[in-house]
């Protein structure tokens, strides 16, 4: 086991290495510099040529590459080429947000998903299982952003009311500071919900057909214990592993609820950098998330042993 | 065409009454066609001063705070809270949209020597903020002087073109700086009141290397930066030692930054703010109707944006060379057919946009030019005739949704692709993303045609020399015309208003002729506010923080 987990920690160096030298490269190959947009329209080329080198910007890509990756593994990501404020800073006040809201919009998917997927299978065929794969179905049509505009917009036109839409830090007022991820999190959670959902039902049929489930009735056992104790914990497995997919899903809806409900997480960091091409803040927040998205996996990865005693790890 | 009333309306019932006297208001609009100034004062109506209450608005998150390394309307906006400049823009309800009067600030005279020495006397006993490394010292000539002169020196300035005719600055004394010009240059007092010209501390220069990060946000304006979270808002609060007595009224300003439009406008709906969640303090056309209907308490003023919108072409390379293909173009776009089915409120313009009212005739009085706003594809396909190419041509046109329009513009570029088309032209439409769009086709790195907003302008220097003069990096259309050129430097040695006015008007009859930039529309803007917001006047200046020192709350 301890072998590995090293073994994995140790792939996870070149993954982010190749993952770093993709970013840089794709992130130096985009038309429109950042130094043309920090003169907008009204530049003048030799104006642009001294910036570019008071950047670093005029030195060959491999040794800005070179230089950036030295910096990286010293800890420093660097400083944004717009604000100048270390890019590690920025990202310390942003993630938590955005893993506030991930982590809440998992366990919105997770508290939808397992209940309604496991009573779906149990009840297939029934009233009860037809709702809730219907309800799956639009669960999954619905984009979030169309949701969150609705929720957003109807209240406001009908009851002069809308949720608050401006951030409040947790040291200003807790529960305001919680509350305000409710709502984006109940929608960010819901389409992931549905398609972790539809994949329990379709697995604890598949389980509730087993010989072993066959003896377990016979045996006389109640409901309760057959369907978790015996068919659940055998089904969740490639559930685990979805989940695991569907934290990187997440990750990406973030962008767009935390634009809609004024959240500062590093989607809409990540996304004005690019527009801005803010080289250091793209490359530094993309690589963390690629950490975070590895570690992730090796989680999910690390869990199926505890589920399933006869998962060796080699 | 729209034309914007010409004061704050309550979208009310109309009383009969109301309905004649709008019908006439809007009959002699239409006949003259020029803005009007308010028949009475808006804040005439609102009654004693009330000091006190936080203003919560749409604001935006600037991407730095150096006034002199960025010419973001993001930055500029939130640095008018905290800055003054040596002369501005009227501010205030009684003062039209569209109309940029110069008037002192921290100057509070100024005298032009001759054509190229300007005097500017300064108001003794402004205080910079209370806050180091300034403490709430005196302004004084010194510091004038430096910002000039880092204006003018920092490489990174992209704004440095427009003092271009400045030689330099002198410290005369304590109170007195004297602007020396290379050449004449009449615009120089207006170009000053633009909002970005704010005055700024030598030592907080010093302290800080420049002024990108928040804490140097630091002047003589009428708030202090008192907080900024990013991607979040900025929290102001009134300066108590602003020199304007009095000012401002409000206690602070939270200038909050909210992306998403849907969400502002619910924001906006449901009293979270307290003026238009869009630009300019704005309710979008599109949600307009709604609004009204659901709101009808709510402040509404129609203006035009001081932003002409154009077709613009290679002129320097075949076909586009030919007076005749660029007319030919003209005559096929149906500019009001965009504007209804897009934009919703706007209104034909030349060079310089309508929302500059002063310096922008109407199409009628372009002369010879005025013919080519007509859509006539029949027109359109005989001078393509005429000029060798009957069956019309290939060509791409590039076009972004970056700008501040956003998706409309390409909506647009849609339609005009369409009716180019009918003529003969095949124009491939490229949509760049904008940071590409401004490297490539914004900086005249492109072939055949491009399509979007092209200049903003408070004064019509700018934009007619930016887009026309030869050497000028804006000159995104390649335009190289003599006498063109000459006109433009003509302006800018004339004196006397009403003969510059003159030659701008000729100017724009010339371009209007010539077509080296087809332009099609300006855009029409509702500004919008709380009717508790008392002593407001909207304007398409970036100088929210002046209109916010002048208004009270009234709750």
């Amino acid at each position: 086991m301890r072998q590995y987990v090293l073994k994995r920690l140790l792939l996870v160096v070149p993954t982010l290495l190749l993952i770093s030298i993709i970013v840089f490269t794709l992130n130096h190959m985009l038309p429109g510099d950042v130094v043309v947009l920090m003169f907008e329209e009204k530049a003048y080329a030799k104006d642009l040529d001294t910036l570019r080198a008071k950047l670093g910007l005029d030195r060959p890509l491999y040794i800005q590459y070179f230089s950036w990756i030295g910096q990286v593994t010293g800890g420093d990501l660097g400083e944004s080429l717009w604000t100048k404020r270390p890019v590690l800073e920025e990202i310390t006040r942003r993630l938590p947000v955005s893993l506030k809201l991930g982590a809440m919009a998992i366990t919105v998917a997770l508290c939808i998903a397992l209940p309604i997927g496991v009573l779906s299978a149990i009840r297939q065929d029934t009233l009860k299982d037809y709702a809730a794969r219907s309800a799956a179905i639009v669960g999954l049509s619905v984009p979030p952003f169309w949701k969150a505009t609705l929720v957003i917009v109807l209240p406001s036109i009908w009851f002069g009311w809308a949720p608050p839409l401006q951030f409040t830090p947790f040291s200003e007022n807790p529960w305001q500071h919680l509350s305000q991820f409710i709502l984006p999190a109940i929608i960010l959670g819901i389409a992931p919900g549905a398609s972790i959902m539809r994949l329990t039902r379709a697995l604890m049929l598949e389980v509730l057909r087993q010989d072993y489930i066959r003896t377990a009735w016979s045996k006389g056992m109640r409901e309760p214990r057959v369907v978790l104790k015996h068919a659940f914990k055998n089904a969740i497995i490639p559930v685990i592993t979805i989940v695991g997919i569907q934290v990187a899903e997440i990750a990406s809806g973030t962008v767009i609820m935390e634009t809609i409900f004024g959240l500062p997480g590093m989607g809409r960091f990540l996304v004005d950098a690019i527009f801005q091409r803010d080289y250091p803040v793209v490359q530094g927040v993309i690589l963390l998330t690629s950490l975070i998205t590895v570690v992730i996996n090796l989680l999910v990865d690390l869990t199926y042993a505890q589920l399933d005693p006869r998962i060796r790890y080699q | 065409m729209n034309t914007p009333p010409a004061r704050p309306q309550k979208a009310q019932g109309i009383r009969r009454r109301e309905l004649l006297k709008a019908g006439v208001t809007a009959g002699v609009t239409l006949s003259t066609g020029l803005l009007q100034a308010p028949a009475a004062l808006w804040g005439a109506e609102v009654g004693q001063p009330k000091r006190g209450g936080i203003l919560r608005v749409w604001g935006s998150d600037p991407p730095h705070f150096d006034p002199h390394l960025i010419l973001n309307a993001k930055t500029h906006t939130a640095l008018s809270f905290v800055h003054s400049t040596l002369v501005r823009h009227k501010v205030g309800p009684e003062i039209q949209p569209g109309t940029f009067s110069v008037e002192p600030h921290l100057a509070e005279r100024w005298e032009a020597l001759d054509d190229t020495t300007y005097v500017f006397y300064l108001r003794q006993g402004v205080k910079w903020h209370n806050k180091p490394p300034v403490n709430g010292r005196e302004l004084v000539a010194e510091d004038v002087k430096f910002t000039f002169d880092r204006f003018l020196t920092e490489p990174g300035n992209a704004a440095r073109y427009v003092l271009e005719s400045v030689d330099r600055v002198e410290v005369v004394d304590r109170y007195t700086v004297k602007f020396l010009l290379k050449e004449p240059y009449v615009w120089l007092v207006d170009v000053l009141a633009n909002p970005i010209m704010w005055i700024v501390a030598p030592e907080v220069v010093q302290k800080f290397g420049d002024l990108k990060k928040s804490e140097s946000a630091i002047g003589t304006g009428p708030f202090l930066l008192e907080r900024y979270e990013p991607n979040v808002k900025t929290v102001f609060k009134r300066n108590p030692d602003y020199f304007l007595p009095g000012l401002p009224w409000v206690d602070g300003v939270e200038w909050l930054v909210v992306e998403d439009a849907s969400a502002a406008l619910a924001m906006y709906r449901s009293g979270q703010l307290d003026c238009g969640p869009a630009p300019w303090w704005s309710v979008r056309q599109e949600d307009l109707e709604s609004v009204r209907k659901t709101h009808p308490h709510l402040m509404y003023q129609d203006f035009l944006s001081t932003v002409s919108h154009a077709i613009y072409m290679r002129t320097d390379q075949a076909p586009f060379n030919d007076v005749r293909v660029r007319r030919a173009i003209s005559h096929a776009v149906d500019r009001q057919a965009i504007i209804d089915a897009v934009f919703l409120k706007g209104e034909l313009t030349p060079a310089v946009s309508r929302g500059l009212s002063e310096w922008s005739p109407r199409i009628d009085e372009l002369g010879e030019g005025a013919r080519y706003y007509q859509h006539d594809p029949k027109e359109a396909r005989r001078l393509l005739a005429e000029a060798g190419v009957p069956k019309g041509f290939k060509t791409q046109m590039f076009t972004t949704a970056g700008t501040g329009a956003g998706r409309q513009i390409t909506d647009a570029a849609q339609l005009a692709q369409r009716s180019l088309k009918e003529v003969g032209i095949e124009a491939e439409l490229k949509i760049q993303e904008y940071g590409a769009y401004m490297a490539t086709t914004w900086a005249g790195k492109y072939d055949g045609m491009a399509f979007g907003p092209v200049s903003n302008a408070w004064e019509p220097d700018s934009v007619l020399y930016g887009l026309y003069a030869p050497d000028q990096p804006r000159n995104s259309g390649h335009v190289n015309d003599p006498k063109i050129t000459a006109m433009l430097k003509e302006q800018r040695r004339t004196q006397d208003r009403e003969a510059r006015k003159k030659i701008i008007f000729d100017l724009q009859r010339y371009i209007a002729e010539q077509q080296y930039y087809v332009y099609l529309y300006c855009l029409g803007i509702t500004g919008s506010w709380q009717p508790y917001v008392k002593n407001y006047g909207p304007n398409t200046t970036y100088n929210y923080g002046g209109r916010s020192a002048a208004l009270w709350l009234d709750r």
